[in-house]
């Protein structure tokens, strides 16, 4: 009992902050906090803090009253510790700031993922509600494509011809052993993905766009080869995990949500939390922290910071658009998220892909009857706001066109496919044929917009130092790289990653097992409770009384 | 014996309810609710770091609430609660220490806090505990336990009703130490939670409580409950 515990009790009463730590975290992000967890289970004395007043750093969600003071502080020049900068907001009048969850760097989950198993086998995915994500369009010809992601979606597929049908299956066939099948793609090892798919397997332009751009995710069709084909297996092998849909999102937000969930879990272990509170300086000899409020903290072991001044490797442009539009004609059955993607050259010249991010009310970020998009580019500067403008200019066409009452769509004979058990499907949705053609009657209202850049920043490398640097959230809208990187900080800390996370939930259910419960469903994340009077109720089903031991 | 069975036998509606705790450090969140789930009392205990997450069923005649406890764990003692932790809460504990008023005062913060940031129909429940540190067992009929003869209560059982009826919350005074009440707190709360939230019949855990008729995605597939466990009341 209390093993957990008895080290970590801060040794002064509960509402003086400590004056030392092992390790003091700086910055409330989605990797300083899994860091923060697995060092708390782990029995590092961890001090947590950030300087904002809200969890979650630079992979925050706010609210709009947070988001307004946000683009304030990275606009002015006195900030000079945040990737961000260039922020050009406007919110309509009348809104409540409080209904609305702004991600300032939006990601998504596939269903496999190392941060998913993470989150399962941490718990923290308890704290979490997460949402199927199983819509992706590509943009082409002015119009949506849905992407076939299946191979049901190619069998009955009527844009696609025969042969094309024939190198695709092949083509997905290979893909979800290509790790072990070397000999077919060794040789375009750092070479484009779309030579490869274009020699290897004859796939025709569109086919390719979509397989680099939609179902990979990734911005360049130079993609390496490695790279994009590790993509897609993962796409099309997270289908199925736990529906028709490779991925997720989490609710109200998704790094910064996540990451709150993570400094629960480490408070459960015993970690000490801050927020709003600056740290002033660090003293790398001597280990001292100064507090804004002139507080002296002794960090025996390390300082890991994702503030401060990082090299930057380049810029990436962002931006988020709230619309008084449902959005659901993008979304699947039941789903209230989309993905769509503007490959490189269909917006005026784009050399980089335009990624968006659709989010309805069922996410829990925007009231009912309103959606959120997110687009983002690698493209920097002017440059970069301009596809991102263009690719909002078309989205809102096509929104208009989908949702406006009288249009009609035409289904002929020819877009009705049968799947092998009679079963009649319509093609892949057409979201307009061709939006030239289309005048809207009514204008798409638009209730936030919010442009800005983000730099990419690469911390230098530090041996001997007592700093840990956490760089920027990626562009990428996966959250690829976020585990290992957590990872790599932790065996900075601790010298190994063999023991990270390795927390041992020993759940006593004796009881509620006794009565047939599933173990797992009555499991408490709870220390120090001592259960031996179960049953002394007559009002209760005594169900959980969970201990959790290190 | 028969009504209970036939009380087990009728399927009667599920609820997963998330309560969340509040108050001032020490004043006895975590006691109120080791003695509810495990009718167990620790004296001098520590600080929490533990309890996060517990799980109990609260069988009422008419249905069954399982209640998900979340405790603060240290978070709320400089101010960095998170949201994810009032989120979708329908009912919350406010805890003040009978014998400390300014416990009462951090209490109607935690009450304004509710208001702001949780959902309007939650259930709240103003909760004076320690109890057994006040020698008139006002009110609620409990007679003294008080060791020492002396009565350290503050705060006048008036004071906390007062304000409990101004702001509309279930009001207790308890003492998680003789467990004197402490029952009566968790099944008020069942029984004043809305039909509605009964009704949606969400299934485990956290799933499906955020409503708007749109599936979350349940990471751990587990097998269903077997059996409904019989009310025993």
């Amino acid at each position: 009992m209390a093993s957990a515990s008895s080290s970590k009790v801060p040794a002064a009463s509960p509402n003086t902050p400590p004056d030392s730590c092992d390790v003091l975290v700086y910055g409330t992000g989605l990797v300083e906090s899994i860091v923060a967890a697995a060092l708390a289970w782990q029995g590092t004395n961890v001090l947590h803090l950030d300087p904002n007043p809200f969890y979650g750093g630079l992979w925050a969600s706010l609210n709009l009253e947070e988001l307004k003071a946000w683009t304030d502080k990275i606009n002015s020049p006195a900030t000079n510790d945040t990737p961000f900068s260039n922020a050009y907001l406007y919110i309509s009048r009348n809104l409540d700031p409080r209904k609305y969850a702004i991600d300032i760097s939006p990601h998504v989950l596939f269903t496999r993922a190392d941060l998913l198993n993470l989150l399962i086998q941490s718990r923290v995915s308890r704290y979490l509600e997460f949402k199927p994500l199983g819509s992706f369009h590509t943009f082409e010809q002015d119009s949506f494509e849905k992407v076939p992601g299946t191979k049901e979606d190619i069998f009955t597929s009527q844009n696609l011809t025969l042969l094309t049908k024939r190198s695709l299956m092949r083509f997905m066939k290979f893909v979800v052993i290509w790790d072990e099948t070397p000999d077919v793609w060794l040789e375009y090892k750092g070479k484009p993905i779309s030579l490869f798919l274009k020699e290897k397997f004859n796939l025709d332009e569109p086919q390719i766009v979509e397989l680099v751009h939609s179902i990979a995710l990734l911005s360049s069709p130079s993609s390496p080869t490695e790279l994009a084909l590790d993509r897609i297996k993962r796409y099309l092998s997270s289908m199925q995990v736990y529906g028709n849909f490779p991925a997720m999102y989490s609710m109200y937000g998704s790094g910064g949500e996540i990451a709150q969930g993570f400094c629960r879990s480490a408070a459960v272990a015993g970690a000490v939390y801050r927020l709003g509170t600056k740290l002033s300086s660090f003293d790398d000899e001597s280990g001292v922290a100064v507090l804004d409020n002139g507080e002296k903290i002794k960090v025996t072991e390390k300082l890991i910071t994702s503030y401060g001044l990082l090299p930057s490797s380049r810029e990436i442009t962002r931006m988020v658009a709230v619309v008084e539009k449902d959005c659901k004609e993008w979304f699947a059955e039941g789903e209230s998220a989309a993905i769509v993607v503007f490959p490189p050259e269909t917006l005026d010249g784009n050399k980089y892909a335009v990624q968006a991010l659709v989010l309805g009310s069922g996410s829990g970020q925007v009231p009912l009857g309103q959606a959120v998009w997110y687009l983002s580019t690698q493209e920097s500067g002017e440059q970069g706001r301009k596809d991102l403008f263009l690719a909002l200019e078309k989205m809102e066409e096509s929104i208009l066109r989908e949702s406006t009452e009288d249009f009609e769509f035409d289904v002929s004979e020819e877009d009705i496919a049968y799947l092998p058990n009679g079963m009649p499907v319509v093609s892949s949705v057409r979201l307009g044929e061709s939006l030239r053609n289309f005048t809207p009657k009514e204008s798409l209202k638009y209730l936030l917009k919010l442009t800005y850049t983000q730099k990419v920043t690469v911390p230098p490398p530090q041996p001997g130092s007592k700093t840990i640097y956490v760089p920027a959230p990626s562009i990428d809208i996966v959250y690829d790289g976020v585990v290992t990187r957590a990872q790599a900080i932790y065996e900075g800390v601790t010298g190994t990653t063999e023991d990270f996370f390795e927390v041992d939930f020993e759940d006593e259910d004796d009881d509620a097992t006794a009565t047939g419960n599933p173990p797992d469903t009555s499991i408490g994340d709870v220390a120090d409770i001592d259960d031996e009077e179960l049953g002394d109720h007559p009002d209760f089903d005594e169900e959980v009384a969970g201990e959790m031991t290190i | 014996m028969s009504s209970v069975e036939a009380a087990a036998s009728a399927p009667k509606p599920t609820a997963s309810v998330k309560l969340v705790l509040l108050g001032e450090a020490a004043v006895g969140k975590s006691s109120l609710v080791l003695r509810f789930v495990s009718n167990d009392f620790q004296e001098n205990k520590e600080p929490t770091i533990g309890a996060a997450f517990l799980t109990q069923k609260c069988s009422l005649p008419n249905r069954t609430i399982k209640f998900e406890i979340w405790d603060t764990a240290g978070q709320e003692r400089f101010a960095s609660l998170a949201p994810m932790y009032y989120r979708n809460a329908q009912t919350a504990l406010v805890v003040y220490d009978l014998t400390k008023p300014t416990s009462l005062i951090k209490a109607r913060h935690w009450v304004n806090e509710l208001h702001a940031q949780a959902s309007p129909k939650i259930v709240i429940a103003l909760v004076g505990n320690k109890l057994d540190l006040c020698t008139e067992g006002e009110g609620e009929g409990e007679t003294s336990t008080a060791d020492d003869d002396e009565d350290r209560r503050k705060v006048s059982t008036e004071e906390g009703r007062k304000f409990a009826e101004e702001e509309g919350l279930l009001f207790f005074e308890t003492s998680a130490k003789t467990g004197a009440n402490v029952r009566d707190v968790f099944l008020a709360i069942a029984s004043k939670i809305p039909e509605e939230i009964i009704n949606k019949r969400s299934g485990t855990g956290t799933k499906g409580r955020a409503g708007a008729g749109e599936r979350g995605v349940d990471l751990e597939p587990r097998t269903s409950e077997s059996n409904a466990q019989g009310c025993a009341c």
